[in-house]
């Protein structure tokens, strides 16, 4: 069952600047809906139509069933965690995760009593009398999320709750609150431009950009089909390789001339961008008996440790052609490679960045190399 | 950087009591001569050291009527106290709100408002005096404490001053008080004046000095000497046609008209620096 339900979402400004071209979204009762996308897409101003802190001008947004485009912010059943906390600094953090309750007209001793349970949940049993300013970055973050837990909202929203926390405490509160989110079922709305914080954490994934929505679904679905060149190039660190191709005889050509065997579905002569992910591209030994070999010098090397990634070029190409390699590979810069890959693990986008889909026969091709 | 030099300590601290000595001389001249007899004051030179009649002075001042006026002195410095205190809440009071209104209301006009406000500071009451009198005159408000109190209650300082505090505020904190249900009001008690306790403080040092200090307005307006303030009689004392100005009893009103204002800045000073200095984090 829907709780959150966006219908044709517009968000104008005075100045005639378009924010959202109409966002359709539903997001199911207990679901992690993360919404990620590069600064200015419009992400935060989504979230924040959600949650009444900027005016609806076109669409309808109901909750549970209800439209609630014309209610504040504190008559929609949400709650929000922001990314600086927003913590009251002069309360306790019992003052801080108790005030909209307080403001609600709750008694007393259930007050008490909610806090205290929210605040043992959270470990922050021993904190309740503290101020804001006496605490550690994690533990504000976990203030935050208790103050938005005890009002036992219908939905959560959460703007990049964690980029002011440090990459090792991220990580773990992370995990945090994806335990915390599945335990309690909440219903959540996640926003990030952390692109691995939007894979590890989301049932499904929304990239947006410019203002609309390019792609919605589970991590691993827009992972392996983006549905545009934008969520491609979006999703996944390193980034995929794009190359620039055009379609001749049924299959691609590079820009040097080596002739790819991908029947694509789109007309001959046609400009298109060839895409292929780091760890698609593999060494090819002499055992194998792979269709296409490039051959490509290294130009930069970048050990991660696990993997290496290996900046090479094809001759008379501009474009990087990253590859990951084993975090053990002897590779040494201005060595030549051999990379092969399969057809199945390639993308074809158009002049317009939009996903072509192989044709039937391609894709049994793809299937038999496999 | 701190420089760790016995000399420069030394010379600094000698400084700093050459400065101190300067500034609490005449305080200290004005409580020798009040604890002198006036016959003292008449036949020598300025004394440096308390007089025989001890706080004498002081008990007969406080009893009787002061001279040339119906009134006695308990009652001046009531009239001074209301008047400050007056001007200091009404003060805070609407600058809290018409800074309150700048920073967090969008409406038509609010940048206007806010430098209609600002330019008021470029006129103290002194050029304006002779259309406020005018205006209070028609209220029928001389010789009250509302006629002495509410001409002067408007303040761009503190409005100012204000505004640059709620600016601080981060937006975020007032969109998480909105989600969790607190009305403007709700915002304005349980978030705003509390986060702004010591900026407050402050504002009220400074503006209950400037109200106890207030010379020219009062003169102006009070006829009555049952309205008058202590600071307005102090220059009525001087005026004793040929008799003798009685210097004893000028400088003891002058000792008392100074302790109600160094009365609120020994209480409120711990605020008073931190308001006027760092935004509390």
């Amino acid at each position: 069952m829907a709780i959150l339900h966006l219908t044709r979402l517009k968000k104008r400004y005075p100045n005639g600047f378009i924010a959202l071209h109409g966002i359709d979204l539903s997001v199911t009762e207990g679901e992690l809906i993360v919404i990620v996308g590069p600064s200015g897409c419009g992400k935060s101003t989504l979230l924040r139509t959600l949650a009444g802190l900027e005016s609806i001008s076109d669409g309808e947004l109901t909750i549970n069933g209800r439209r609630v485009n014309e209610l504040e912010p504190a008559e929609r059943d949400i709650a929000m965690v922001f990314q600086n906390y927003a913590l009251y600094p002069h309360m306790s953090v019992a003052g801080n995760m108790g005030y909209a309750l307080k403001n609600r007209g709750v008694p007393k001793d259930e007050i008490r009593r909610r806090v205290a349970a929210t605040a043992e949940l959270l470990g922050l049993g021993e904190l309740l009398e503290r101020r804001p300013r006496q605490l550690s970055g994690g533990q504000r973050q976990r203030v935050a999320m208790g103050r938005a837990i005890v009002r036992e909202p219908q939905v959560f929203l959460f703007d990049e709750p964690l980029s002011n926390l440090d990459a090792k405490l991220r990580v773990q509160m992370r995990l945090e609150i994806r335990h915390l989110q599945k335990r309690l079922g909440i219903t959540s709305v996640y926003v990030t431009h952390d692109q691995v914080e939007a894979m590890t954490l989301a049932d499904r994934l929304v990239v947006m950009n410019g203002g609309h929505v390019e792609q919605c679904g589970t991590p691993m679905a827009l992972y392996a089909e983006p549905a545009t060149r934008f969520v491609a190039s979006f999703l996944g660190s390193p980034a995929m390789n794009f190359l620039p191709v055009t379609i001749h005889q049924g299959g691609v050509v590079l820009p040097n001339g080596t002739p790819l065997a991908l029947p694509v579905d789109i007309p001959e002569g046609r400009a298109a961008t060839l895409g292929i992910r780091p760890e698609h591209l593999l060494e090819a030994t002499s055992t194998q008996n792979a269709g296409v070999i490039l051959e490509v010098t290294i130009e930069m090397l970048e050990p991660l440790g696990a993997d290496m990634l290996a900046y090479t070029r094809l001759p008379g190409l501009e474009e990087w052609l990253v590859v990951r390699l084993d975090g053990a590979h002897a590779a040494r810069e201005g060595q030549r490679l051999s990379l092969t890959f399969s057809p199945a693990y390639c993308h074809v986008f158009d002049a317009d960045g939009m996903r072509v889909s192989m044709t039937e026969a391609a894709d049994a091709k793809a299937r038999a190399v496999q | 950087m701190r420089y760790q030099r016995l000399g420069l300590d030394l010379v600094s601290h000698l400084l700093l009591a050459a400065g101190c000595g300067l500034f609490f001389l005449p305080v200290w001249l004005a409580f020798t001569a009040s604890t002198h007899s006036m016959s003292d004051l008449y036949t020598h030179i300025a004394p440096l050291w308390v007089g025989d009649v001890g706080l004498d002075n002081y008990a007969q001042l406080l009893s009787e009527p002061v001279n040339g006026l119906k009134t006695g002195m308990l009652r001046l410095l009531f009239n001074s106290l209301v008047m400050a205190t007056g001007i200091a809440v009404g003060k805070i009071v609407i600058s809290v709100l018409a800074a309150y209104a700048i920073v967090f209301f969008r409406f038509p006009f609010r940048r206007l408002c806010f430098w209609l406000i600002f330019i008021t500071l470029m006129l103290p009451v002194e050029v304006r005096i002779l259309p406020t009198y005018e205006v209070v005159a028609n209220l029928h408000m001389l010789d009250s404490y509302s006629g002495l109190i509410l001409p002067l209650i408007a303040s761009a300082t503190a409005t100012f001053l204000l505004r640059q505090f709620y600016l601080t505020i981060p937006p975020e904190l007032v969109e998480a008080a909105r989600i969790d249900g607190a009305g403007p009001w709700r915002f304005l008690k349980d978030i705003l004046l509390p986060l702004s306790k010591t900026n407050l403080a402050a504002l009220f040092v400074i503006m209950f000095i400037y109200g106890w200090n207030q010379y020219l307005w009062p003169l102006l307006i009070t006829t009555d000497a049952n309205y008058m303030t202590v600071v307005v009689s102090l220059k009525r004392m001087l005026t004793t046609g040929d008799a003798l100005v009685p210097w004893q009893d000028v400088t003891a009103t002058a000792i008392l008209a100074m302790g109600p204002p160094v009365l609120v800045i020994l209480l409120l000073q711990r605020y008073f620096v931190k308001g006027l200095v760092d935004a509390e984090k």
